[in-house]
């Protein structure tokens, strides 16, 4: 297999190009002397890993016997992995909080970002308390959200039930589990998506949207037809940057779940480390992280592939 | 039926706008609002379920904080809060440092590196491209090599891991910046004799240093709060306070709430102090720039 990273590398998606400024001086050793220390680092201490891991998913090796040396068994890891059925869970579950997940937060962001937008008092104060859930330690975010969700003693059921309505087994349901914690990394993720998507609106021309007042559009004509289509450029870089974190899901399920009830939350990150730290097996776990690794690379390839072609549409 | 005027309706809509804001504070504040409480509660009124207001429908007590600053475990507590913030301040100043110089490099030297054919672009692509991969894949080898060269469970492994960690964002957000800043100054003063070296430290990074502050402020963020690689790496001596927490928070005899939300808090207050300090940045466009 190619390494994903080089050729990721060779084509750099137009988002992240700098045009400003171009470099201007030519003097080789100096400009290395800048460089180096970085590309040294990342060297040593990511691609090595990388190609370290690579080569360990293709073969057997025992935490506790790290002596005992390394034993090549071929595809044998992906054999295994391919009739796995704990790790399909793993992935199927994976799949299902990145969309869920991102997909809440994309709008809610969204909405939070249009009413940002607007004249309003005490704007600062807003932004300030709307940033905060995402500064926080995930670690500690997954214990206040197992007290939160707590279905004897937590303050949501309490009020649902003041309410009237039935309580929630957020918890403790297989099929609610993975609900709540979407629920709970929305709480602290939406905020990232919204300056993202605030800053993406201050930037539109406000040109724009005078003259289609003038004409009489209303305001969902003026969402709809003006604001939102300038608005996928700046959609499609936040949804793949969340998406691609939302991917290593780990220590919130932890803290929150530990991957229950059952294997219902169980992550793929959560897998490969249970089968490399608790079982030893480093072979079997590398396979699995790697195989999370082509997940991510063919996600991201097949969303910018498909979103581009619709990007360019709408800036045409 | 009455007609709206347009100042009417335009009322209506922003006393919407505004409660739906409020609404949303309200959703941010509570769980942060519960924890606090929730460290005021004694043991035993955790139990008795919900209650929401000190003085009023519970007593406050210090208990939990004098439990956890005091308690048996109060060593492992300011050990690990030590751990944290060694490990975090170390490697953020470490990866900012480092990452300005490669940020400077790649928007003012021109690079080609003919056997792969990349330009600049595909450097900083290819340094960013680090970040956005699952870091379970690095941390298996990274396990193994920290044993191999007793670098488990210390300080330098994890400031090493955590500055490869935070590296290729400082380079992503500061080449934004320094492409953003006037060359004008620095190219006099290399007309007048200063050596690049010279003329980064003392003309390029001050007129750099709010974007140096945010990101130094956003790795910081990052180190703090992370937990998977604290959790393959370390144990005892170098573990960081997110391991605590996931520790006590998993016992088997199930959580202590008061005690686990004061312990919480000891996490989470310094990050609020920091969304505080970054709000700023964020305000000014520079970090959400760089992601545009």
């Amino acid at each position: 297999m190619k390494n994903a990273d080089v050729s990721m590398g060779g084509s750099a998606p137009r988002m992240f190009m700098v045009e400003e400024s171009p470099p201007t001086k030519k003097d080789r050793g100096v400009s290395y002397a800048f460089l180096m220390p970085t590309v040294i680092l990342i060297l040593i201490l990511s691609i090595f890993p990388l190609v370290f891991s690579l080569v360990l998913s293709f073969a057997s090796w025992d935490l506790s016997r790290l002596e005992g040396g390394v034993r090549f068994i071929g595809l044998q890891n992906f054999a295994t992995l391919f009739s796995d059925t704990r790790f399909w869970n793993t992935a199927k579950n994976t799949v299902y909080f990145v969309g869920g997940a991102v997909a809440l937060q994309y709008l809610l962001g969204l909405g939070l970002a249009l009413l940002l937008n607007q004249e309003i008092r005490f704007r600062r104060f807003f932004r300030v308390i709307f940033l905060m859930p995402m500064m926080l330690t995930p670690a500690a975010v997954g214990y206040v959200g197992r007290m939160l969700f707590n279905e004897s003693m937590g303050p949501l059921n309490d009020m649902i039930k003041h309410l009237g309505l039935p309580i929630v087994p957020w918890l403790s349901n297989s099929k609610m589990a993975m609900p709540t914690l979407i629920l709970l990394d929305t709480w602290e993720w939406v905020p990232f998506i919204t300056i993202v998507l605030l800053a993406g609106l201050q930037s539109l021309p406000p040109e724009v949207f005078e003259s289609a007042t003038v004409d009489g559009a209303s305001d969902w004509q003026i969402l709809r037809y003006i604001t939102f289509p300038m608005l996928v450029p700046v959609s499609i870089t936040v949804i793949l940057i969340r998406a691609l974190e939302a991917f290593k899901l780990f220590d919130i399920v932890m803290v929150m779940t530990g991957g229950g009830p059952g294997t219902a939350t169980e992550t793929v990150t959560m897998y490969a480390y249970t089968v490399g730290m608790k079982s030893g097996n480093l072979g079997y776990a590398s396979a699995i992280a790697y195989s999370l690794l082509v997940l991510v690379i063919v996600f991201s390839m097949i969303f910018l592939k498909s979103l581009r072609g619709h990007a360019a549409a709408a800036e045409g | 039926m009455m007609q709206l005027t347009r100042r009417q309706t335009k009322k209506a809509k922003s006393f919407i706008t505004h409660f739906l804001l409020v609404l949303w504070a309200l959703v941010c504040l509570f769980p942060i609002y519960w924890v606090l409480i929730t460290s005021f509660k004694h043991p035993i009124a955790v139990f008795q379920g919900p209650k929401y207001f000190p003085w009023i429908d519970f007593k406050p007590t210090l208990d939990a904080w004098i439990f956890l600053l005091s308690g048996p475990t109060s060593a492992a507590v300011y050990r690990s809060w030590a751990n944290s913030a060694i490990l975090a301040t170390t490697s953020a100043a470490i990866a900012v440092i480092i990452g300005a110089m490669a940020g400077y490099a790649l928007t003012r030297f021109r690079f080609y590196w003919p056997g792969l054919k990349w330009k600049n672009n595909n450097i900083a692509f290819f340094i960013i491209s680090q970040r956005m991969l699952p870091a379970v894949v690095v941390i298996l080898p990274y396990m193994i090599m920290f044993r191999i060269f007793g670098l488990i469970d210390t300080h330098l492994g994890m400031i090493l891991a955590y500055t490869v960690f935070n590296l290729p964002f400082a380079v992503w957000i500061l080449r934004d910046f320094f492409a953003g800043l006037p060359v004008d100054l620095e190219e006099s003063a290399l007309i007048d004799g200063a050596n690049r070296f010279q003329a980064f430290r003392s003309i390029v990074l001050p007129l750099a240093a709010p974007g140096l502050v945010a990101t130094f402020l956003f790795s910081l963020v990052f180190t703090w709060n992370d937990y998977l690689f604290a959790l393959m790496l370390t144990f005892s001596k170098a573990s960081t306070l997110p391991m605590f927490i996931a520790g006590e928070g998993t016992q088997s005899y199930g959580p202590q709430w008061w005690y686990l939300s004061a312990l919480s808090l000891l996490s989470i207050a310094p990050m609020i102090l920091i969304s505080l300090l970054v709000e700023r940045y964020i305000t000014r466009g520079l970090v959400v720039g760089a992601i545009k």
